[in-house]
């Protein structure tokens, strides 16, 4: 045996040493406040992003024409000091910061945005968000000449972005947009480097593309507050300040890991430990515990509040007997949301009505939409020909996710109403989430669960859902009244009259055609020391702009660190 | 041999060939879209992702993906990773996996071994009993009970060790002894076993007739005949624990293949599953044969070919 196991433990001390010392390079956590994400960075380029991690991140790393007031999260000068706009609200000129530099400590010029736009606007980029660069004058017409006719395409010179000089970048828009200058500050907007880039361009089965690796280091080149100084694969994102950036005096936090955790009860013992320093999000088996404990007096270090997303569910217009919106009505009015808010999650979430969370865009004033009324549900459900439910048939009930999560406790509860109030039985199916979204893609479900975030501080990120031409409207909805009213709103230039158009077509949606059902607005926040780390502003939004975040006494240094 | 070894090595090629191409008309059989995501895109958009993956055609797909691993030794981009190749995430994780998991095949491996002539030097007493409970326990118990037990315990109560990460030795140690524990169980149940076996021999008999000691029996005669079932079951015990565990990975936060691999199964992340599927069987073909050579050295009773 000795020589029989000599050979084996040899071999696999020289196998775990060898791939130990490959693959352990931890950086140091010395001074760095390590912020823990709630999931992986899915990728690096702006372009390509959609969720908010890689969002919260391409913030510290990019600078757009516009930057997020930290406070107000009001657009203010970024990369352009300046900027003027056409009386008709059309044309924007902005005039771009002569000091500012790219993290190569090249000047970030015009070119660089038209560049960049250009870029997303071709369809071999699938930029998620491209549909908002149809704010752009003749973008969504050279966007679809791109897409159907790739040899006899229309001209970059169609749409309405030119570089004059240097530092001046004209923008023309197809109608005036209220918060066209907020976009601006939003990652898909963001600058690149074509120079930097050059070198991973490819053409592939005939498609011009970039190589998706250039956003890793050393080759990332960006112009915000950070410059990408390691990226190692499901370890952390090391950020340190850009040298280069104008506004360099404003970042004090020397060096800023970017983690994640894929368990979250491991995050939270991570952060418990003092491994991790701020966690983007509230563990969500602990949250009832930690937001009492807080309540209590007894912890200082959760920040939770309400934000800009909704969840609520998606009713399937297409089929009987879920087309008739009588039927819809009443199974929102068998809803009792604050019971689902109180005994199901346990959490401080604020039930609604209505799909655009109340008091969160300045201006706009949110309908009253259909309350818990199960006597005018039964009522409903009478006159559309289905007494105590009799000849309804068993409704799907589609979520997503697998075993006792939040969603399946909402699900299983909202069952219980309908059955109970209305005589209606569900089949509750759970499904993986690309499973969930071929399904709801394909309308193959009568109700799902479904959550919302917008992107923009506008009404309509909510509202563009349920019409008829939005790939994410699930709920094959297509009401005449209300593209009426919605083509009304964006006709009208007046920011209040605008509004209220806007609030108008809410109404219908929320009170009459019922194409999905308000439960509860969304909550999170973040947990961190308030004493220790500072900079952070948790806001409707969830944005943190790591460009502010730093430890409390100033210096930095390994001593204020643990 | 030598001819053995060749004939093994053509064999290999073919049922790599085989599992890869069962892994992936089985991902094309299965629902679901990669590109579907919460936000959905304009449908160009997801056209233009599909053909940058050249996934409009499935036959196209699976032959084009082959012939670019065979000429390239490239596995193209990943769809969940997308500023990561195939390569890349294989490069930066497999490494990960594998020495984690050598040092908890290490553990296994001699406390196993220890902890099974334990049990069969002082057989029907209390050490016995003692590691039969012991390796009970260990093959019974998840390894998320035993890990987070050992979390709880060692980060949180005494604080001696990190909750996870990767990097440090210290980081190491927590996850090296939750994952070598259901080893460490399965060899010393078997070391005993084997162990009692070949006592009763006639061989053994024989050499003490012959006046060997109890030493010189030991470690002449009863070791090295027992250790041939420990031998074979290291072969795919090394192969399974080299290329990553999903649980212990995801609970002490470890970057490893193990959960890349079941992340990109439910991501339906095609170019991924299908690298780490073919890193995985090349792995475990190998060390079956790798151990079958071993076992030929190690008893010259065992004929290869």
């Amino acid at each position: 045996m000795k020589r029989t196991l000599l050979f084996p433990t040899i071999l696999l001390l020289l196998v775990g040493f060898g791939c130990f010392f490959l693959s352990a390079s931890a950086a140091s956590r010395r001074g760095a406040i390590v912020f823990c994400e709630a999931g992986q960075i899915h990728t690096l380029d702006p372009q390509r992003m959609t969720w908010m991690q890689d969002i919260r991140v391409a913030l510290g790393l990019w600078e757009g024409l516009t930057q997020y007031n930290p406070k107000t999260l009001e657009p203010m000068p970024g990369i352009a000091e300046k900027w003027t706009l056409s009386p008709d609200g059309r044309t924007y000129h902005f005039y771009l910061r002569s000091g500012a530099r790219w993290s190569n400590g090249d000047p970030v010029t015009a070119q660089n945005f038209v560049f960049s736009w250009r870029r997303m606007l071709h369809p071999s980029t699938a930029g998620g968000y491209v549909a908002l660069y149809f704010h752009l004058a003749g973008a969504r017409a050279y966007f679809y000449s791109l897409v159907h006719h790739p040899r006899h395409h229309l001209a970059f010179s169609t749409v309405g972005v030119q570089a004059r000089g240097p530092h001046e970048l004209v923008v023309h828009l197809t109608r005036p947009c209220g918060y066209f200058l907020s976009l601006m500050a939003f990652p898909p907007f963001f600058p690149l480097d074509a120079g930097s880039m050059q070198r991973f361009l490819t053409h592939t089965g005939g498609f011009v593309h970039y190589n998706a690796r250039w956003t890793r280091p050393p080759w990332l080149v960006t112009d915000g507050p950070y410059y990408l100084a390691d990226w190692r694969f499901h370890e952390y994102l090391l950020l340190k300040p850009n040298p280069y950036y104008y506004d360099r005096t404003a970042v004090h936090c020397r060096r800023l890991l970017v983690e994640n955790y894929p368990d979250a009860q491991s995050a939270f013992l991570a952060y418990q430990s003092g491994t991790v320093n701020v966690l983007s999000f509230i563990p969500g088996n602990f949250a009832p515990a930690l937001l009492h404990l807080e309540a209590a007096g007894a912890r200082h270090d959760v920040h939770y509040r309400p934000v800009f997303g909704t969840w609520f569910m998606d009713i399937n217009c297409l089929r009987p007997p879920l087309n008739d919106r009588r039927v819809r009505q009443a199974l929102a009015m068998a809803i009792n949301k604050q019971a689902i808010v109180e005994d199901v999650l346990r959490l401080p979430e604020r039930p609604v009505n209505v799909l655009v969370p109340p008091d969160s865009i300045p201006g706009y004033r949110s309908p009253a939409g259909i309350g818990y009324n199960p006597a005018g549900a039964r009522k409903l459900l009478r006159q559309a020909g289905f007494p105590g439910g009799r000849g309804l048939r068993r409704l799907k009930f589609l979520i997503i996710g697998g075993g006792q999560t939040a969603e399946a406790r909402i699900a299983q509860a909202v069952a219980h109403m309908w059955q109970k109030r209305l005589g209606i039985r569900t089949r509750i199916v759970q499904e993986e989430s690309k499973i969930f979204h071929e399904d709801t893609v394909n309308h193959n479900f009568d109700v799902d669960l479904s959550g919302w975030y917008g992107d923009y501080r506008d009404p309509t990120t909510w509202l563009n859902l349920f019409r008829a031409s939005n790939p994410n409207n699930h709920t094959g909805l297509n009401s005449r009244r209300y593209e009426a009213l919605m083509r009304e709103a964006s006709r009208t230039v007046d920011p209040q009259n605008r509004l209220a158009a806007l609030s108008a077509a809410e109404k219908l949606l929320v009170s009459d055609l019922i194409p999905a059902i308000p439960l509860y607005q969304a909550s999170d926040g973040y947990m961190y020391n308030r004493n220790r780390i500072g900079g952070i502003r948790p806001n409707v939004q969830l944005i943190t702009l790591f460009k502010y975040i730093h430890w409390r006494n100033h210096s930095g240094a390994a001593g204020a660190v643990r | 041999m030598k001819m053995y070894i060749l004939r093994r090595l053509v064999q290999s090629v073919l049922v790599i060939f085989l599992v890869y191409s069962a892994t992936f008309w089985l991902l094309m059989a299965t629902p679901g879209d990669p590109f579907l995501g919460h936000k959905m895109p304009p449908a160009a958009i997801l056209a233009a992702l599909k053909a940058r993956y050249g996934l409009n055609d499935p036959v196209h797909a699976w032959l084009a993906y082959m012939w670019r691993i065979i000429m390239h030794g490239d596995m193209g981009p990943t769809i969940s990773y997308e500023n990561w190749t195939v390569l890349d995430v294989i490069r930066s994780t497999l490494p990960v996996s594998m020495a984690l998991g050598a040092m908890a095949l290490l553990i296994g491996l001699w406390f196993g071994v220890a902890a099974g002539l334990m049990g069969a030097i002082y057989r029907g007493r209390w050490p016995d009993l003692a590691m039969t409970v012991f390796s009970l326990l260990g093959i019974s118990l998840p390894t998320f009970v035993i890990g987070s037990g050992l979390l709880m315990l060692f980060s949180v109560s005494l604080a001696v060790l990190p909750a996870g990460g990767w990097g440090t030795f210290s980081q190491l140690v927590l996850p090296a002894i939750t994952l070598s524990i259901p080893y460490l169980a399965y060899i010393a149940r078997l070391t005993r076993g084997s162990v009692l076996d070949v006592a009763s021999a006639d061989y053994i008999r024989t050499a003490r007739a012959k006046g060997v000691g109890a030493a010189g029996v030991l470690t002449g005669h009863l070791l090295p005949n027992a250790s041939i079932p420990v031998l074979t079951f290291l072969g795919p015990a090394t192969a399974g624990v080299l290329t990553g565990s999903f649980v212990v990975e995801k609970l002490f936060a470890i970057p490893g293949l193990g959960q890349v691999f079941v992340n990109a199964c439910l991501d339906k992340d095609i170019p991924l599953v299908l690298g780490t599927v073919l890193v995985y069987t090349a792995l475990l073909v190998l060390l079956n044969l790798v151990v079958d050579i071993l076992c030929a050295i190690a008893d010259p009773r065992i004929r290869l070919g």
